[in-house]
C-alpha cells in the first residue's frame, strides 16, 4: 500500500512515516471514478462488472459518473466511428488530470472485425491508452484485471499515458 | 400467364388487384413473394401510387415501415428487366386495417437520381429518405431537410453502392479534428 511502519518510538505504532505521493497515489488508486464510455455489446459487460455479481465496488470504483468532470477512469467500450470519434475527443479533454484511460475489447482497440471505411481502427490513434483489454467482448474478469493493472500502474507512482513527463 | 394460373388468381392480393385496376398503367412488374404483394412502378407515377396505396380506404396503408434503395449495378439480371436503372428505391408499408404489407419499388437511373419524396404522406418518410440520400445519393426532390444523418456532414461519397470500396477512400486516415470543430 505504500504505507510503512515507522520505528517503534514509544508510541504503541500510533504513528506511520510515509511520503506525500504515496499517500496521494494511495487514495487515487483506491477512489477510480470511472467514465464510461460504452457503444456496444462491450458495455453490456462494464455493466454486468459495475453490477452486484461481480461488483467492481470491491476495488473501490462503484462511484461511476456519467460526467466527465467528476471521473479520473475513461472506459472506451465498443466500436467508435468517425462521427463519434470527435466526441470521445471531447470528453477524453473534459476529464480533469490525473486521468487514465481503458480500451475495452478488440472493437475500440484496434476496430475489431469491423475494417470499413466508417470505423476508427483504434482509438489510441487518437486518445492516450493506458489499459488495452482483448476479447470480444471481454468477460467481467478482464475489466476487473485492467482496473487492477490501472492501479498497479498508480501505485507505482507512474504518470497516466496522456501526461508528458515534463 | 395470367390465364395459365387461373387458380392463384383468386388468391392474389387486394392490394395488387386494385392497383391493377387503379394505376395499371404505372405497374412495370407485380409480384407476391411470401405472402408480401411486390409492385414495381414507374417513377413519375411513384408519389400517385404512394397516395392512393396510404389514402385508399379498403387499403389504407398508413405505416411507412422502411424506405431504402439497391444498388444493382453488380445484378445484370436484375438490370435487365427495368432498362438498365442502377437504383432500387424500396417502400414497405404496412396496413394496420388489413394487417398486410406491400413493397414498392421504384427504379431509378443513375443519370437522374432524383425521385419525389414521401414526407408529404408520411412524416416518417424523413430520416429514411435522409439515411437512404446518405447511402446512395438518391435525391428526394421536394423533402424539407435534405442532409446526411448518418455519415458525418463533411464526408464524400455514398459508402452503400457498390463502387464504393470497404475500407473507404482514406476518410479513417484523412481525419482530423480541426475539421470536426471539437
Amino acid at each position: 500500500m505504500g504505507l510503512d511502519f515507522g520505528p517503534d518510538t514509544g508510541t504503541d505504532g500510533n504513528i506511520i512515516t510515509t511520503t506525500i505521493d504515496k499517500v496521494v497515489n494511495w487514495g487515487r488508486k483506491n477512489s477510480l471514478w470511472p467514465m464510461p464510455f460504452g457503444t456496444a455489446c462491450c458495455a453490456i459487460e462494464m455493466m454486468a462488472t459495475l453490477a452486484s455479481k461481480y461488483d467492481l465496488s470491491r476495488f473501490g470504483s462503484e462511484a461511476i459518473r456519467f460526467s466527465p468532470r467528476q471521473s479520473d477512469l475513461l472506459i472506451v467500450s465498443g466500436r467508435i466511428s468517425i462521427k463519434m470519434m470527435p466526441v470521445l475527443k471531447r470528453i477524453y479533454d473534459q476529464m480533469p488530470d490525473p486521468k487514465w484511460v481503458i480500451s475495452m475489447g478488440a472493437c475500440a482497440s484496434c476496430g475489431g472485425v469491423f475494417d470499413t471505411y466508417t470505423l476508427i481502427q483504434g482509438v489510441d490513434q487518437f486518445i492516450p491508452v493506458d489499459v488495452y483489454i482483448p476479447g470480444c467482448p471481454p468477460r467481467p474478469e478482464d475489466l476487473i484485471d485492467a482496473v487492477l493493472q490501472v492501479q498497479q500502474k498508480i501505485d507505482s507512482g507512474a504518470l497516466p499515458k496522456g501526461v508528458s513527463p515534463y | 400467364m395470367n390465364e395459365e394460373k387461373a387458380v392463384e388468381e383468386q388468391s392474389k392480393p387486394l392490394v395488387l388487384e386494385k392497383l391493377e385496376a387503379a394505376h395499371a398503367d404505372a405497374l412495370l412488374a407485380q409480384d407476391e413473394v411470401r405472402g408480401t404483394a411486390v409492385v414495381v412502378v414507374r417513377k413519375e407515377r411513384a408519389y400517385a401510387v404512394l397516395e392512393y396505396l396510404k389514402t385508399d380506404p379498403e387499403l389504407a396503408y398508413t405505416y411507412l415501415v422502411d424506405v431504402t434503395a439497391v444498388d444493382n449495378s453488380r445484378m445484370e439480371s436484375e438490370l435487365m428487366q427495368f432498362d438498365y436503372a442502377r437504383f432500387m428505391v424500396v417502400y414497405q408499408l404496412y396496413s394496420y386495417q388489413g394487417q398486410c404489407r406491400v413493397r414498392v419499388k421504384v427504379p431509378v437511373h443513375e443519370n437522374d437520381l432524383s425521385i419525389p419524396s414521401a414526407t408529404g404522406l408520411w412524416r416518417a418518410a424523413n430520416w429514411l429518405e435522409r439515411e437512404t440520400y446518405d447511402m446512395f445519393g438518391i435525391h428526394f426532390e421536394g423533402h424539407p431537410d435534405l442532409r446526411r444523418i448518418l455519415m458525418p456532414d463533411d464526408f464524400e461519397g455514398y459508402p452503400l453502392r457498390k463502387d464504393y470500396p470497404l475500407r473507404g477512400r482514406g476518410e479513417r486516415e484523412r481525419f482530423n479534428f480541426d475539421k470536426q470543430n471539437v
